[in-house]
C-alpha cells in the first residue's frame, strides 16, 4: 500500500545553508499493518510524513500510496489518505460535528453518508458528549479525538498518523490506540510516528528507526532484538542512535 | 474547479468569519453602529456648539477704544457690553474681553475688530460686531446720499448673478464621487483585511492548514474558496457602510431654526440636502458595482498573497497595514483639482476606480475610460489571483518557520 523508494528532502536556509532532512529513505507498509516510525526530535519523521501526504515535494526519490505516485498524482494520493499532523490544529470556531461535515464534503461524502460516518466515528471515539461544542472550548484530549476522527471519517485505505497520543492522558491514549487497532483489523495500512516506546511496541507490527534523516533499522521487534542484542524497545532505540550505556 | 469542493470551502470559511468577533466588528459593527453614532453625534454636537458659542458671545465683554459717538451708540444699542480700555488687543489676548473694537483716526478712520480665532465664542462675537459696524456704515452712506438728494440706487448700478449650469445632481456627483471612490477603496482594505488575515496567517498560526492541504481539495480550489469569502466581506462592508451612512445622513436628528439654531448652516444638514440629490439610480449603482467587483477581487487576492507570507496574525497585520496607505494614495490623487482622467491614467489601479465612480456620478465617464478601467482591473485581479495560488503552492511560504 505504501512504497517509499529513495526518498530525500533538503531545505535551504540562509543561516544553516542546505540541510538534508530526509536522506534516501526506503521502506514499505502493507495493508492491515501498523508501521511505526521512531526517531528523536528533528530526525526527519514529520518531513517524511509530510512528503507522503503530498504537503512537501521530495528533493529526490518518490513513493506510491495505493499505487498513486506522490509526485505525479498528488490529488489521487490525498484521496487515499487520512492524515493526522503532529500539531492537531482544529478550527476553534467550529464544533467537531461541523469540522467533520466540512472534511466529509472535501472527501466527496454526500450528506447522508457523511452523517452516518460521523455517527460511527463519534461512537467509536466516545465523542458524543462534546460533538457540538466549539473547538476552542475543548480539552487537549477532545481535540485530539476530533483530529483522529477527521482522519478516519472518509474510511481511507491509508492512515498517516503523526504522534496521535502525544500529550494525552492514559484513558484517552488508550481510546485512540483502540481505534488504531480497529483500523488495522479492517485492513488499513497505517504509518504511525511516535515518541512513546511502549506504545510502539504494543501497536506496531514493524518499526523503522530514523535519525539524522537516515533509516537506521527496519524490522519487527524480533528483528530489532536480533540486530542490537537488546530486549526492550527503549534500549534498542538508544543503541541504534549510538546512545546505549 | 469542482463546485462541491468550492462550495464546502466557501461555506466553512464564511461560517468561520461570521463567528470571528474581530471580522464582525470591522464588517458589521463599525458600519452599522460606529458610523451612525459618529455622524449622529456630529449632527447634534455642531449645532449645539454653535448655539453655545452664540449665547456666550452675547454675554462677553467687548473692549473698546472709540472716539466716534455714533459707533459707540450703535454697538451699545445692539446690546453689547462695552468696556473702555487703553490696550484693546492686550485685553482680548488676556481674555479679559471676548472681543475688541479700536478706532484709529484718519480719513477715513480705520476700525479694527480684535478676536481670538481659536475661541468659538470670541469668533462669534467678532462676527456680530462686524455685522453691526457694516450696518452702521451702510446706514451712514444712505443718509449722506439722501442729504445730497441722490437716490441710493446709485450704489447698485447692476447686479451680478453667478449661474451654475451643473445642476444639483451633477454637483452632488462631483462632491460625493470623489468621496465615494475614496471611501470604497478604503473599505476594500479594512473590510477584507481581518477576514484574509484569519484565513491565511491565522490558519498558519493555529496549525489548521496542514489538514486542509492534505485533503483532496486542490490548492487553486482552496485559494478560490477563501478569496470568495474575502470578496464577500469586502462587499458586505461596503454595502453596509454606504447604506448606513446614507440612512443616517438622511435621518440625522438636526434641531431646526426654532430651537435657536440656523440649521441650514449646519454642515450635516448641508450634506443631507446634497445627499438627497446623489444620482444613485439603478444604472449608476450597476455601473459602480461593475467597477468595484474586479477591484475587490484584486484587493482580496493581493492581501491574500501578502498575508500568506506571515507566520502569525500579528505579523500579517504588520504586512497589510502599509498596503492600506499604498492603496489609498492613488485614490486620494483623484481629488486633485483639475486632474483629467485619460485612458493611460485608467491603467493605475485604485485611482482608476475612484475616478470612474466620480465620472459615473457626474455623468462624465467616457466608455473608453470605463472599458480600459475594467480591462486593467480584470487583468490585475487575474495576476493577483495567480500570485496568490502560486504562493499557496509554495511550501517555503506555507511551512515557513
Amino acid at each position: 500500500m505504501i512504497q517509499v523508494s529513495g526518498l530525500s528532502k533538503s531545505f535551504t536556509d540562509p543561516k544553516r545553508g542546505t540541510h538534508l532532512a530526509v536522506d534516501n529513505v526506503t521502506f514499505d507498509v502493507c495493508a492491515g499493518e501498523v508501521f511505526g516510525l521512531l526517531g528523536p526530535n528533528g530526525a526527519g519523521k514529520t518531513t517524511t510524513l509530510r512528503m507522503l501526504a503530498t504537503l512537501l515535494k521530495p528533493s529526490s526519490g518518490t513513493a506510491t500510496l495505493s499505487g498513486f505516485d506522490i509526485v505525479r498524482q498528488p490529488e489521487q494520493v490525498r484521496a487515499q489518505i487520512g492524515f493526522l499532523s503532529g500539531d492537531m490544529g482544529l478550527y476553534g470556531r467550529l464544533t467537531p460535528r461541523e469540522t467533520l461535515e466540512f472534511f466529509g464534503s472535501l472527501n466527496g461524502l454526500d450528506a447522508v453518508r457523511a452523517r452516518r460516518r460521523i455517527d460511527q466515528v463519534f461512537l467509536m471515539l466516545d465523542m458524543n458528549s462534546f460533538a457540538d461544542v466549539r473547538g476552542d472550548k475543548l480539552s487537549t484530549g477532545m481535540k485530539q479525538k476530533t483530529a483522529i476522527a477527521r482522519a478516519l471519517l472518509h474510511d481511507p485505505p491509508v492512515l498517516i498518523l503523526d504522534e496521535p497520543t502525544s500529550g494525552l492522558d492514559v484513558p484517552t491514549a488508550r481510546n485512540i490506540e483502540a481505534a488504531v487497532l480497529n483500523a488495522k483489523q479492517s485492513g488499513k495500512c497505517i504509518l504511525y510516528s511516535t515518541h512513546i516506546m511502549e506504545e510502539a511496541e504494543y501497536l506496531c507490527d514493524r518499526i523503522g528507526v530514523i535519525d539524522g534523516g537516515k533509516l537506521k533499522a527496519i524490522g519487527t521487534m524480533e528483528d530489532l532484538r536480533r540486530e542490537t542484542g537488546k530486549q526492550r524497545l527503549r534500549e534498542i532505540f538508544l543503541d541504534l542512535l549510538g546512545l546505549a550505556a | 474547479m469542482r463546485f462541491t469542493i468550492l462550495k464546502a470551502i466557501f461555506k466553512k470559511e464564511l461560517l468561520d468569519v461570521l463567528r470571528d468577533r474581530r471580522a464582525l466588528i470591522s464588517m458589521v459593527v463599525v458600519p452599522l453602529v460606529v458610523f451612525p453614532l459618529l455622524i449622529g453625534g456630529i449632527a447634534r454636537l455642531i449645532p449645539a456648539m454653535q448655539t453655545r458659542a452664540e449665547e456666550e458671545a452675547s454675554g462677553l465683554n467687548v473692549s473698546v477704544r472709540i472716539s466716534t459717538p455714533a459707533i459707540r451708540e450703535g454697538l451699545e444699542k445692539a446690546g453689547l457690553r462695552l468696556v473702555d480700555s487703553e490696550n484693546v488687543k492686550a485685553a482680548v489676548q488676556s481674555k479679559s474681553a471676548g472681543a475688541g473694537v479700536e478706532e484709529f483716526a484718519g480719513s477715513p478712520p480705520r476700525i479694527s475688530v480684535y478676536v481670538d480665532a481659536s475661541n468659538e465664542s470670541s469668533s462669534a462675537a467678532g462676527t456680530r460686531i462686524r455685522e453691526i459696524l457694516t450696518e452702521l456704515r451702510d446706514r451712514e452712506i444712505r443718509d449722506h446720499l439722501r442729504g445730497a438728494g441722490i437716490n441710493e440706487d446709485v450704489l447698485t448700478p447692476f447686479v451680478i448673478a453667478r449661474v451654475n449650469v451643473a445642476g444639483e445632481r451633477k454637483m452632488a456627483g462631483a462632491l460625493y464621487g470623489s468621496l465615494l471612490g475614496y471611501l470604497l477603496v478604503l473599505l476594500m482594505c479594512t473590510g477584507g483585511m481581518y477576514t484574509v488575515l484569519d484565513m491565511t496567517a491565522g490558519e498558519k498560526e493555529r496549525k489548521t492548514l496542514e489538514a486542509l492541504l492534505a485533503s483532496p481539495a486542490r490548492r487553486s480550489e482552496i485559494v478560490m474558496g477563501k478569496i470568495l469569502v474575502a470578496i464577500t466581506s469586502i462587499l458586505a462592508t461596503a454595502v453596509l457602510t454606504l447604506g448606513s451612512m446614507a440612512y443616517t445622513l438622511k435621518n440625522a436628528p438636526i434641531p431646526g431654526p426654532g430651537a435657536g439654531v440656523n440649521a441650514a448652516d449646519a454642515p450635516v444638514e448641508n450634506l443631507r440636502q446634497r445627499l438627497g440629490t446623489i444620482p444613485l439610480d439603478a444604472s449608476n449603482v450597476g455601473l459602480i458595482a461593475l467597477i468595484f467587483i474586479p477591484l475587490a477581487i484584486f484587493a482580496a487576492s493581493l492581501m491574500f498573497a501578502i498575508s500568506l507570507k506571515a507566520r502569525s496574525f500579528k505579523e500579517g497585520q504588520t504586512y497589510l497595514t502599509p498596503l492600506v496607505f499604498v492603496v489609498i494614495f492613488p485614490a486620494l490623487l483623484g481629488g486633485l483639482p483639475g486632474l483629467k482622467i485619460t485612458p493611460a491614467l485608467c491603467l493605475i489601479p485604485f485611482f482608476n476606480a475612484s475616478q470612474m465612480i466620480h465620472g459615473i456620478l457626474t455623468g462624465e465617464a467616457s466608455s473608453a475610460n470605463f472599458l480600459v478601467t475594467m480591462a486593467a482591473n480584470l487583468a490585475y485581479s487575474a495576476i493577483a489571483f495567480q500570485l496568490a495560488t502560486r504562493m499557496f503552492n509554495d511550501e517555503k511560504v506555507l511551512f515557513r518557520s
